[in-house]
């Protein structure tokens, strides 16, 4: 595939904007707009990617040291990918609440997300930021597209993150962007799991009820399926249930940097959401120590081509209900 | 992977003269509203009192308590100032969890062999029933905050961040910081992937029972322990329980494993509280006092375990301690003529012991050329530990060491021969510290 200037493919333009936008914003427009997009005919993505330069980290140091207390990764002025992730969130859900982008915020499932810092992004450097949406796919129930954010320091690509999405009912584009996935080859999320059975834990999450909220306020993330219980309700879920980038961040800063190193990958695969409050039971296991079958799932080319975890490096991470068989997340930690 | 141990420098030998502890207790029972501080200034006085060292400055005491309080910051300092040792005998903390005693003993013997000291105390004292609570985060960072504010308008804003739920007290717990499992649910994880039985765990558990009581109809507890607070033995002591009895117990630990959970009240160790002490010297500081000899602390060794990612298990470190502790000094299991191991549970006794016993963990674990070997049931836990006796945590090690040193010393007035014990103590953190004691 060949690339524009910003990193995403040839035929995209770019759209420049004075500063990253704001979140609560962006849902008040997302809810809105959600209301309109309904399946019709293939989906098309806006091909446009967004871009902001000059984005200062100075006066973030605030935010980082809230973020790295909630999701206990040390004091440092060093950011972690799951920080980089919340700080190009709201430029990549701008691009999801464009009234050509055809898939409803509201309603979106996250599947998996894979993020690469390829260089370390310090407190006080000042950063571009770049998002779009690219490779609209088919997946058993409807469309999948992923939401490229990247990270900039000098013009150098620091961080990469690729969040995929699930819209239900759509459909994908007639021999459209790539899809790189066989009908064979479905993503671990809706492969059949009856055989997966727990590793024995390494730890337990006991995510209190405030959870969501409290991760909700250091990711500006609030939608009120994480905040409040009648907000989960409203979306069909019996509680409030955990952000899933929460419980990555979280495996993410267990294993800390003394141990993924300045430059790593971090991918995730969810399945069952996490029900506030909940106990999770956590396996984060050297990726040589867990047996071969309990590996990672493949992650999609596009996301990644050289996956140290597959070679036995890093760390693997579950997470499932204490005491059951419900699985709700499944990741790699890979130095690189 | 393991680098061959340089030779030992050869030093002075430290001698044990004798320990004393009060009775061990369950939380709350006998020693409510008793501080760490009464506890071990008590354990302090009787042994002074056994071995006439009132007035005496000793070269040091040391020791600590696992749940301490931010207050006793001198804790065992305090406690000699309370004690009839001379005022100018100095004092230190200690705290390696469950090893803070056996540490604290090693520090001392490391002096005593040096020649910088001629004697000293070690021991260690822990209370559940009076343990620190804490306020909770919020409300601490909040009261903080409002400290550190210049205006009352800042303080009040600061203190106006407090939820009601913020008021609700901390309580300490035995959950490992990283991991947020309590060390019985991180035991449960390794009994399982060993493959413990209940039963083998219901055996360790009544034998500790049958050992401790006969012990103490013996007599043999009678110059090492002090009657405190109206408590002559230890109370969680049970010569009346049974096989069937122990059988009869749900697990308590591991029920998020599934069938696997084999852990009860019965064969886990219950929060105790208690303190003990061991005086120790140099081989002239005991002659010139006439005081007796009972064992020479020859040496110790301390290990850890990368147990945060599941490679090894919590309470595994002795495993790996003790092969390298008899690799330098040219012993073998079959030269040690008692074992005692730390019963956290029984189950971590029987997982030390299938590691020894595992060929193929003794090679890439241990990095043995084979299994280190298996040991002589009949020679561990003789009599008794910490299942029936409780384990006040920083003050098994003082209990440990006393009991391992009049061990050997009536082994080897019966034979004649050298009687030698190896002392393995598991810990929070991955810790363990192990030793050898043998009779002079």
């Amino acid at each position: 595939m060949a690339f524009n200037a910003t990193g995403a493919p040839a035929s995209y333009g770019v759209t420049e904007l004075a500063q990253l936008p704001k979140l609560g914003g962006l849902f008040v427009r997302g809810v809105a707009g959600s209301v309109g997009k309904r399946p019709k005919g293939a989906v098309r993505l806006p091909e446009t990617a967004y871009q902001v330069v000059g984005v200062e980290t100075t006066g973030e140091a605030a935010h980082l040291a809230a973020y790295q207390r909630l999701l206990g990764e040390p004091a440092s002025e060093v950011l972690p990918a799951g920080f980089l992730h919340v700080l190009a969130f709201p430029l990549a859900t701008a691009v999801m609440v464009r009234g050509d982008f055809p898939l409803p915020l509201l309603g979106l499932v996250h599947l998996r997300n894979v993020a690469r810092v390829l260089r370390p992004v310090r407190l006080g450097e000042t950063l571009e930021v770049r998002a779009w949406a690219q490779d609209a796919r088919t997946h058993r129930r409807g469309v999948q597209v992923d939401l490229v954010a990247e990270v900039l320091v000098g013009g150098e690509l620091a961080y990469q993150g690729v969040s995929t999405y699930l819209a239900k009912g759509f459909t994908a584009p007639d021999g459209g962007a790539a899809a790189p996935e066989a009908p064979d080859a479905a993503p671990a999320a809706e492969a059949p799991r009856e055989e997966w059975t727990a590793p024995l834990p390494t730890a337990r999450w006991q995510l209190g009820g405030g959870t969501g909220r409290a991760y909700g306020a250091v990711s500006g993330d609030q939608n009120p399926i994480h905040t409040s219980s009648l907000g989960a309700k409203a979306f069909g879920f019996p509680r409030a249930i955990a952000h899933g980038m929460y419980t990555a961040a979280r495996a993410l800063a267990e294993v800390g940097p003394a141990r993924r190193g300045d430059t790593y990958e971090w991918t995730v695969e969810f399945f069952k959401p996490v029900l506030l409050p909940g106990t999770v039971d956590v396996a984060i296991r050297y990726a040589r120590d867990a047996a071969p079958t309990d590996g990672p799932e493949p992650v999609p080319a596009t996301l990644t081509s050289e996956n140290g975890a597959a070679a036995g490096q890093g760390f693997v991470y579950d997470g499932w209900r204490s005491g059951k068989n419900t699985r709700h997340f499944q990741g790699t930690i890979t130095p690189l | 992977m393991s680098t061959t141990p340089s030779p030992v420098p050869s030093t002075r030998e430290a001698v044990i003269i004798g320990g004393n502890r009060i009775p061990f207790s369950r939380a709350g029972k006998k020693y409510v509203r008793t501080s760490n501080q009464d506890m071990f200034t008590a354990a302090l006085e009787g042994l002074v009192a056994r071995f006439g060292l009132q007035g005496e400055r000793l070269g040091e005491v040391a020791g600590g308590a696992v749940l301490k309080h931010s207050k006793n910051f001198n804790l065992i300092r305090e406690s000699v100032l309370g004690s009839s040792l001379a005022p100018t005998t100095p004092a230190y903390d200690v705290q390696q969890a469950c090893a803070t005693g056996l540490e604290a003993a090693i520090a001392v013997t490391n002096k005593i062999k040096l020649g910088q000291i001629e004697s000293a105390i070690a021991g260690g004292t822990d209370t559940v029933s009076d343990a620190p609570i804490v306020v909770s985060d919020r409300l601490r960072a909040a009261l903080l905050d409002a400290n550190h504010a210049k205006t009352t308008g800042g303080k009040l804003k600061a203190l106006a961040a407090i939820r009601p739920k913020d008021l609700a007290p901390v309580s300490p717990s035995t959950g490992e910081p990283r991991t947020h499992l309590s060390m019985g649910e991180h035991q449960a994880i390794t009994t399982a992937k060993w493959g413990i039985t209940r039963e083998d765990q219901d055996e360790v558990a009544y034998n500790s029972h049958q050992n401790l009581a006969r012990a103490w109809e013996s007599g043999f507890f009678d110059d090492l322990v002090t009657p405190y607070k109206g408590l002559t033995r230890d109370d969680n002591m049970r010569p009346d329980t049974s096989l069937e009895k122990l059988a009869k117990l749900k697990p308590v630990f591991g029920a998020k494993l599934g069938e696997q959970a084999t852990m009860t009240a019965g064969n886990s160790t219950p929060l105790t509280d208690g303190a003990s002490a061991v005086l120790f010297s140099s081989r002239a500081w005991a002659e010139e006092r006439d005081l007796p000899i009972l064992a020479k602390f020859v040496d110790a060794e301390t290990a850890a375990v990368d147990f945060v990612h599941g490679h090894e298990g919590l309470l595994m470190a002795p495993a790996a301690a003790v092969p390298r502790l008899l690799a330098r000094n040219d012993l073998r299991l079959e030269d040690i003529d008692f074992f005692e191991i730390h019963e956290a549970f029984a189950s971590t006794v029987l997982t030390t012991l299938a590691a020894w016993e595992d060929e193929e963990y003794c090679r890439t674990e241990l990095g043995l050329d084979g299994a280190l070997g298996k040991i002589d049931r009949s020679k561990l836990n003789v009599n008794g530990s910490s299942l029936a006796a409780g384990h006040p945590f920083a003050a098994t090690g003082g209990r440990i060491i006393a009991t391992a040193a009049k061990l050997v010393a009536a082994k080897a007035a019966e034979t004649g021969q050298p009687a030698r014990a190896l002392i393995s103590v598991c810990a929070a953190g991955g810790l363990g510290a192990v030793a050898i004691v043998e009779s002079v």
